[in-house]
């Protein structure tokens, strides 16, 4: 049983952690911070911070299962609403649980894509993972509407121009926080 | 006879010379595939062990076949599934298994190494993988994508192909641009376009 912690709301950037390290999201835009890449200890510590993250890219914790006992730890008891996996299964337990499930859809060509689409669960509250976020800029108007809402661009965004070129056709983006702090810069008034 | 497929350093150059290679993912495209002037045929789709008699037309239509070993169906991407291949006439081999780079040469093949772009962070085992695998030509996958992260990109010691979502001339010419040898496209319109 996870707590009633109210809908998951995606921010329009998601800013990458390896969990290791605090990350602040910089003011001006509307940003939360994605733990990828790390181990289950440091995603226990940085989740018990005082600056938890929003989400969390649950097939890259090293120590992490992927089963719905890994979604209800994360959940129930680390408070993270919103997780990206490779497995459409798990998502649909994140929405089962009221939170946001993301699922991978690899981009690579478009026959490729398609593939992939074929295994989204296609319900509410599990959307998409465009990986590689980059390349959201390149699909036809049809392939976008292919793509179950909301979407997140993750992966190769590394330049202030592709950031917002992405994040126009994307509810949202990942980059890493110096290119958070440039967007947010770049958004004040000279 | 024994069909004995060019050397990759003649490969390379009848996609130098004509850098807009057909890549097929179903036998109704061959047609077309084969009256257009692309110099080289992908195969990406369809049955791997029945592959003789598309391989022959292919020959007989001047142009040469590169086959995804890991996309056929029939085959295990493995040594013996590359020898197959070389026993069906086929002049190209593309896997992303690393390991395979040295069979698919050792049968006298051009291997090519498709390397998929998900996230920067890969770059540097993917980077490793390819020094390791030592292919003749590295597939770069989402192409489309290539001239806006050549600047992360390693230099690589070998051509590079560009594939995925690449539909249309300014794609082509912004990736050439970028340093591709190539591309493969299923887009037909653009199949033999120099």
């Amino acid at each position: 049983m996870t707590p009633d912690l109210g809908p998951a709301v995606l921010p329009s950037v998601l800013i990458v952690s390896d969990g290791r390290h605090s990350v602040y999201p910089p003011p001006g835009i509307d940003a939360g911070v994605l733990v990828r890449d790390t181990d289950l200890a440091s995603l226990v510590h940085r989740a018990n911070a005082d600056d938890p993250p929003q989400a969390v890219d649950i097939d890259s914790v090293a120590g992490l299962g992927g089963d719905d006992a890994a979604v209800d730890f994360v959940m129930g008891r680390l408070g993270i609403r919103i997780v990206l996996t490779r497995r459409p299964q798990l998502a649909a337990r994140v929405a089962g649980h009221g939170g946001l499930g993301l699922v991978h859809v690899f981009a690579y060509d478009s026959t490729g894509m398609s593939r992939s689409l074929e295994s989204h669960p296609g319900i509410a509250n599990v959307g998409s993972v465009l990986s590689p976020g980059l390349v959201i800029v390149h699909l036809r108007p049809e392939e976008l509407d292919r793509l179950p809402r909301p979407v997140v661009a993750y992966g190769l965004i590394d330049e202030l121009d592709d950031a917002r070129a992405c994040g126009a056709l994307a509810d949202s983006i990942v980059v890493r926080p110096a290119l958070a702090a440039r967007l947010a810069a770049s958004l004040v008034p000279a | 006879m024994t069909y004995s497929p060019p050397d990759s350093a003649t490969f390379i150059e009848r996609v130098a010379a004509d850098p807009c290679c057909a890549a097929i993912t179903a036998d109704e495209y061959l047609d077309a595939a084969l009256a257009s002037r692309a110099p080289v045929i992908f195969i990406l789709r369809g049955n791997g062990l029945t592959l003789g008699s598309v391989v022959r037309r292919i020959h007989a239509a001047n142009k040469l076949v590169a086959v995804h070993v890991d996309l056929v169906g029939g085959l295990r991407a493995d040594r013996a599934s590359v020898s197959w291949l070389a026993g069906s006439g086929v002049d190209a081999v593309i896997s992303s298994h690393g390991q395979l780079m040295a069979a698919i040469r050792h049968e006298h093949m051009t291997a090519i190494h498709r390397l998929l772009l998900g996230r920067r962070s890969q770059l540097d085992s993917a980077v490793s993988a390819i020094g390791h695998s030592a292919p003749n030509i590295v597939e770069i996958l989402p192409g489309v994508i290539l001239p806006s992260v050549v600047g992360m990109m390693p230099r690589f010691d070998v051509p590079v192909l560009a594939g995925g979502f690449i539909r249309t001339a300014a794609d082509v010419q912004a990736v050439l641009a970028a340093g591709a040898l190539g591309v493969t496209t299923s887009s037909q319109a653009l199949w033999g376009v120099a």
